[in-house]
């Protein structure tokens, strides 16, 4: 109610101001009157009326205070002050704005990208009781892997720790988009797939097993292709040129997979089931817990169920335990995210070293300035201020500049998502779904609130006491910007020790050579078209006598990829000796050019021919590695193994390429001749070129069959490139953290070492007058700094020590605690130290006692 | 300006006013002349403070203030005490008779 009429009577602005004057000048004027009438002169009169009506001025003022807002008022009048104080210092405002954004731009930009990717999977909802089952096989060095029928039939038996078990595959479908053959990517989904997600329809409703050819779409392509209709359900749908019924939407947040444009249903067939442990891994079993289980009992639970199955006393135990093959249960949340776990949040706890050094310096800052205000601050007080209106007001000023800065980084970490999104690394269709969120923006805003108090708080408390007791405390002072540069040396010791073991990693991987030329090849995948034989025959001559082109081959899958397709296999007349593993290899299926094109020599043998066709005997060529392990001591050619379509004769021998990643060491590799395995739907074209080819494989693609949809259309070096991205992108970001903290701790040694000098130039001058020599002094100074750099440095090691099994993972040929990475990491960070702590204390060896006796 | 508290004053001063203003609207001279000859110039005090207090009373919404004409046909701020301040005015005469009859029993007690 007072606050309201407050409100109002001061928003009718300067006549509020002029009311109270007319109506003061009026009440003197009747009172002069009152007195004339009474028979005074008129000066005398005007006289009694002002004594009469006593301090006209302070009438006013008094009226006005009980307009105001006396605390607002008083804030606003700090804020006022605080500003010109920050503009008064610009450097210094400046240096701790910039830092405020950097530190919270960093952080709230990756942990947008956490959210996005680990915390909160796709933007779902409870995604916490969802698991996922994936199998390893020891023996093979095979993790993570996907699930055959049979595996799913396995989880779906655990009913005492999940209530629901749903299986997924992927689908490949061309749809024609307005004339455009597209190629769409789709799930075909087991009916309890929905369920375990606990998602609703957007429209329509789910499937159940009996509907048959019927489809569920993703919401992005409800919208985009059928324009949000609410009655979509029994409007129907062509992939691949067949009709699917469309039952309903799947919500709109719902994303997984990240690219999927619709759902179609699995039937998981008892003869698919039969097929075994091991083969037709091509699903994704995904299980909802059941009431009060935890992840933790279902994983046990599974771990038992695998070592009970290789335990038992049957053929089939026996070979299960004989390949390590087993059952994994992950959280959906670790597997969704897979490879980007680790390094997001080794990346989220850099960008918090560097907020927090970055904290510790701007109060190391403002401390240091703070000390020229005590006289400021001494004023104040013996005028009446109370240590709350001290506090508030320095308090207030840091507040203002981490508002500032806050803004400021969430400037920048808009620009780091938008930035994050287009990012070239595996895991990139997660990435293209982070977005910026009023969560985030709080948290960004949040962070710099907290970093901000953080840094005034220490000052602040600080020159409360200065004001008290003099002298006495300044040391207490130099031991909190001692603790500051310690945590900042000791931040930027760690980041740059990370940046140094990425970088060795990177470089190491960098100069492993793939075993064939990826320059100026252009890749790029196509969908085999159903009833268009000759094809594949067609678009390789086109390709082949294309302008520019120098060779042209097609081959299935591409390197740098995904892999060859991993299979067993066996050899014509040799038995696996007993205990000896199934024999596995990777099989890409080429066309003869492919090695011409990739320039991979053909040690013995012939190549693949034209001859080699459908109604040829089927031939292979084996890579050396295979040779070397599985044909020793004699002649591999004219040995016949058995991996796809029964037996191939092994025409020649290449050389062993690096073509799943060039940190792995490849599987034997068997080449097979592209026209003679049929099985599957999609092939690559491989142009070599002087130029990028993309457009134009596109464009012959298109002559040669419009129906046929070109996707994924790549460089070799891009392909190459895109593997090594996380750890690109992760030693990038790390080395700017870590040059960051770096030049942090040096502004704040320096800062502290000089503050030193100047406060004991007077005592300086007076030993130097009675004799103490420049090198003494200059090394009191360096020692005071190495001191604290080096405790830093200590703490440094220590927490390096501590989160080195982190980083291992990320790590390749380099071990987490490299003595090399941390000597030159020590060396750079000695090195910079003491350039920042020279330069004060040669000053201050140099003082003249002359004038420093004079100094004030 | 007298010798009264001014801080005994600030409470009194807007019970003064409010009585004032109960018997009719009035304007700040009005309001002075009326308190001088009825406590027959007994408060020694500035009629200036008079303002703060009528802006404290508009504050809390116990007066409303209007442009109006005085009898002399001058343009004046005329004040009118609200519901509020009439039940305002009832409260602080009823703490005040209590006040007062307190002290006189003490002091014929002693």
């Amino acid at each position: 109610m007072k606050f309201w009429n407050r409100f109002r009577l001061r928003s009718r602005g300067n006549r509020l101001e002029g009311d109270l004057t007319d109506e003061i000048r009026l009440h003197r004027e009747l009172l002069r009157e009152e007195f004339e009438r009474d028979g005074m002169p008129a000066v005398e009169a005007a006289r009694a009326a002002a004594r009469q009506f006593g301090n006209a001025g302070a009438a006013a003022d008094l009226s006005r205070d009980e307009w105001a807002f006396p605390r607002f008022d008083a804030i606003a009048k700090d804020v006022r002050f605080a500003l010109r104080l920050m503009l008064r210092h610009p450097l210094l405002t400046g240096a701790a704005v910039l830092t405020v954004a950097f530190g919270v731009g960093a952080n709230t930009a990756i942990l947008s990208i956490l959210e996005t990717v680990l915390l909160n999977p796709l933007g779902m909802r409870h995604t916490e009781r969802i698991m996922a089952a994936r199998v390893h096989v020891d023996r093979l060095h095979m993790k993570n892997a996907p699930n055959s029928a049979t595996d799913f039939r396995d989880v779906q038996t655990m009913t005492d720790v999940f209530s629901l078990v749903s299986a997924a595959e992927g689908r490949v479908w061309t749809y024609d988009n307005g004339g455009e053959a597209v190629r769409m990517l789709g799930r075909a989904v087991t009916p309890e797939f929905f369920a375990v997600f606990d998602a609703a329809p957007a429209a329509g409703h789910f499937f159940s097993a009996s509907d048959t050819n019927a489809v569920v779409l993703s919401y992005s392509m409800w919208q985009s292709q059928f324009g949000g209709d609410p009655n979509i359900a029994g409007r129907s749908v062509n992939f691949d040129g067949k009709p699917y019924r469309i039952t309903g939407v799947a919500p709109r947040n719902f994303r997984y997979p990240a690219d999927v444009s619709a759902y179609s249903l699995l039937t998981v067939t008892p003869a698919r089931i039969a097929q075994g442990r091991g083969n037709n891994m091509n699903m994704t079993v995904l299980a909802r817990l059941r009431a009060g289980v935890t992840p933790q009992q279902a994983i046990e639970r599974v771990r038992r169920f695998s070592q009970a199955q290789q335990a038992a006393d049957t053929d089939e135990g026996r070979d299960l335990a004989k390949s390590g093959y087993g059952l994994d249960l992950t959280p959906f949340a670790d597997f969704v995210a897979g490879d980007l776990r680790s390094p997001l949040w080794l990346l989220w706890a850099a960008a918090l070293v560097v907020l927090v050094t970055g904290c510790a310096n701007v109060a190391g800052l403002l401390l240091t300035r703070s000390s020229g205000r005590r006289k400021e601050i001494a004023i104040r007080l013996s005028l009446g201020a109370t240590r709350w209106q001290i506090v508030r007001q320095l308090l207030l000023e840091s507040l203002l500049m981490g508002a500032a800065g806050g803004v400021a980084g969430l400037a920048m970490a808009k620009l780091g998502v938008s930035l994050v999104t287009r990012a070239s690394v595996p895991g990139k269709q997660l990435l293209e779904l982070v977005v910026l969120d009023n969560r985030m923006l709080l948290y960004g805003l949040g962070l710099a609130m907290a970093s901000s108090l953080l840094f005034g708080l220490v000052p602040a408390i600080q020159l409360l006491r200065d004001s008290q007791a003099a002298v006495m405390v300044r040391s207490r002072r130099r031991w909190f910007q001692d603790a500051f540069v310690v945590a900042e040396v000791g931040g930027a010791f760690v980041l740059l020790v990370m940046t140094g073991l990425l970088l060795r990693s990177l470089w190491t991987v960098q100069q492993i050579q793939p075993g064939f030329d990826a320059r100026n090849v252009t890749t790029a995948y196509y969908t085999k078209p159903a009833n268009d034989p000759g094809f594949e025959r067609r678009l390789k001559t086109s390709l082949q006598s294309a302008p520019g082109v120098e060779s042209a081959a097609l081959v299935y899958p591409v390197p740098f990829t995904q892999g060859g397709l991993t299979s067993s296999f066996r050899i014509r007349n040799r038995e696996r000796t007993p205990g000896e593993p199934e024999w596995h290899g990777e099989a890409y299926f080429v066309t003869p050019e492919y090695f011409g094109t990739l320039r991979i020599p053909i040690l013995a043998g012939r190549n693949f021919a034209e001859t080699d066709d459908e109604k040829a005997p089927t031939a292979c060529i084996i890579d050396c590695k295979m040779a070397d392990r599985f044909f020793p001591h004699q002649d591999p050619l004219g040995q016949e193994i058995g991996m796809y379509k029964g037996w191939a004769r092994i025409v020649g021998v290449a050389a062993t390429v690096r073509a799943d990643g060039l940190e792995e060491e490849t599987r034997p590799v068997v080449y097979y001749p592209l026209p003679q395995i049929p099985f599957f739907k999609t092939a690559a074209a491989l142009v070599r070129s002087p130029g990028p080819a993309g457009n134009l494989i596109r464009e012959t693609v298109r002559r040669t069959n419009p129906s046929v949809p070109v996707y994924d259309v790549l460089s070799m070096e891009e392909r190459i490139a895109e593997k090594l991205g996380i750890r690109r992108v992760l030693a990038g970001l790390l080395a700017i953290f870590g040059g960051i903290s770096l030049l942090l701790a040096t502004i704040g040694i320096y800062g502290v070492i000089a503050q030193v000098v100047a406060e004991r130039t007077q005592e300086i001058g007076v030993r130097i007058a009675l004799g103490a020599r420049p090198g003494q002094i200059l090394g009191q100074f360096l020692g005071h700094g190495l001191r604290s750099a080096g405790l830093g440095i200590a703490l440094g090691g220590v927490a390096t020590f501590a989160i080195q099994k982190w980083i291992s993972g990320l790590l390749y040929q380099v071990k987490a605690f490299d003595w090399l990475t941390i000597a030159a990491a020590l060396a750079a960070i000695l090195i910079v130290l003491l350039v920042a702590v020279w330069w004060p204390a040669r000053r201050a060896s140099r003082i003249d006692p002359q004038i420093a006796l004079r100094y004030e | 300006m007298g010798t009264t508290n001014p801080e005994f004053l600030k409470g009194t001063l807007d019970m003064l006013i409010l009585r004032t203003l109960s018997r009719g609207p009035n304007h700040g001279y009005g309001i002075a002349l009326h308190i001088r000859r009825l406590s027959q110039e007994a408060f020694k005090v500035g009629e200036g403070s008079l303002y703060p207090a009528l802006q404290r009373l508009l504050v809390n919404g116990w007066v409303k203030a209007e442009w109006g004409v005085t009898d002399t046909n001058r343009k004046a701020r005329v004040y009118q005490i609200t519901a509020a301040g009439r039940k305002q005015l009832d409260a602080e005469v009823r703490d005040f008779d209590m006040v007062l009859a307190a002290i006189a029993r003490v002091m014929e007690g002693a």
